[in-house]
């Protein structure tokens, strides 16, 4: 791709376009550069079932009895802060036909609409990424719809082991089956690490159903200690690649709240004004920093007295909070506690975290 | 572990429209919101047949 600056009327692009300032949006991959980690802070965690890791990525595991840690880490290519690492358990596991070891993110349909896959019209996206790995060989990156009927896989290679490597894909845009264009799934963004032959295909044509990897794929949990991080991941419309979209931290933080979002942990978080209905019904509410992807589900971590509402010179103690509302444009929810608060209706104060494990957290992933 | 969900009365002594469930120091509430896909997990539960308990303290 070539442009040419015209310092008074913008960039013309090498189709001919004119536009004021480089492209913003065109990278449909969120929090591609790793930087947002709201779930553990860049601290190790482990897991054999789906779980997500930083924000936007998921690693979904089917049939997986190796334990796999995941972290944000520092060791990143130039022009990058952070990776994504996975750590195979230091023993091995033969893949059975029904395995999934899947880093992947799913794109939100309104984000990909203008791809017009499923149509005569459809775009060729390309994807690029930073790849490091401690084994060698073909590993696939496959893109399916929703609905998993639709699924196109091809491969890329680890030339030389722990070391970073720029890969890029093109994928010829699909003009068969449905790709939604709402606020659910529209394109599944999946790299395996390890996958059963049922999600064995062959690469590079787009196939009925859902697979995830070829014969030929490195197979992740055979190798004991295995290592895979990756970070830079871009998705555009386009048939080459162009470099990273750089996002200022808190736009990207702000696309990552619309998925998930903590108002309030630790000691002395505040999470608002609460208030009592009657003297034993507390109320309060959390106003989410952007609309959500849909009413969002609420997790608290509860124990003895992780929660406290101040009021008119006492502090009630809570161990628990319960959803109780939300409204229709997912920018605020409704919380309560019934079962172990006394008060006086009409009192109001406010509602804090008061132990380090206590937390709140809004979750509309997709 | 199987998921065992309830679904709590409001202030108003009607149902909320909302369930949760409770595991590993975690309780997990739950809208009736057809694209949270935390819902979508709850309706295939209830179309296997189960059925929230009502729970009047949360």
């Amino acid at each position: 791709m070539s442009v040419a600056i015209n310092g008074t009327d913008g960039i013309t692009y090498n189709d001919g376009s004119l536009q004021p300032s480089a492209p913003v949006g065109k990278n449909l991959i969120i929090n591609g550069d790793m930087m947002i980690d709201q779930r553990n802070a860049a601290a190790s965690a482990t897991s054999n079932t789906s779980v997500y890791m930083v924000d936007r990525f998921e690693f979904q595991m089917s049939s997986v009895t190796n334990v796999q840690t995941y972290q944000q880490v520092t060791d990143a290519p130039a022009g990058f802060n952070k990776s994504l690492k996975i750590t195979n358990n230091s023993t091995t596991q033969s893949t059975a036909a029904g395995v999934l070891c899947t880093p992947r993110q799913k794109i939100e349909g309104f984000n990909t609409a203008h791809l017009n896959w499923g149509t005569a019209n459809a775009q060729t996206v390309t994807v690029s990424f930073w790849v490091k790995a401690s084994v060698t060989g073909t590993y696939p990156v496959a893109l399916t719809n929703d609905d998993f009927t639709r699924s196109f896989v091809t491969n890329y290679t680890v030339s030389v082991a722990n070391t970073w490597e720029k890969k890029t894909v093109t994928i010829t845009g699909d003009t068969s089956g449905t790709w939604t264009i709402d606020n659910s799934t529209g394109i599944n963004v999946m790299f395996s690490l390890d996958t059963g032959s049922t999600y064995q295909t062959t690469a590079d044509s787009w196939q009925a159903g859902n697979y995830r990897g070829t014969s030929s794929d490195v197979h992740f949990l055979a190798n004991a200690s295995a290592t895979w991080q990756i970070t830079g991941v871009q998705l555009e419309a386009n048939t080459t690649a162009t470099p990273f979209e750089n996002l200022m931290y808190s736009q990207q933080l702000a696309l990552c709240q619309r998925y998930y979002y903590i108002p309030a942990q630790g000691v002395n978080s505040e999470i608002n004004v609460g208030w009592y209905y009657n003297s034993t019904w507390l109320s309060s509410a959390i106003d989410m920093p952007v609309p959500m992807r849909v009413k969002p589900t609420l997790t608290d971590t509860t124990g003895s007295s992780y929660y406290t509402m101040y009021r008119n010179n006492t502090a009630d103690a809570l161990d628990s909070l319960t959803l109780e509302n939300s409204n229709n444009n997912h920018t605020c929810v409704s919380i309560y506690n019934n079962s172990d608060v006394s008060g006086t209706g009409g009192q109001a104060g406010i509602l804090r975290t008061t132990n380090a494990l206590a937390k709140l957290e809004l979750d509309s992933e997709l | 572990m199987l998921k065992k969900y309830h679904r709590p009365i409001g202030i108003d002594g009607k149902l909320l429209n909302i369930v949760y469930y409770e595991e590993n120091n975690k309780r997990v509430s739950i809208p009736f919101d057809p694209a949270n896909t935390d819902y979508q997990a709850y309706l295939e539960w209830v179309a296997d047949g189960n059925t929230p308990e009502e729970a009047d303290e949360a």
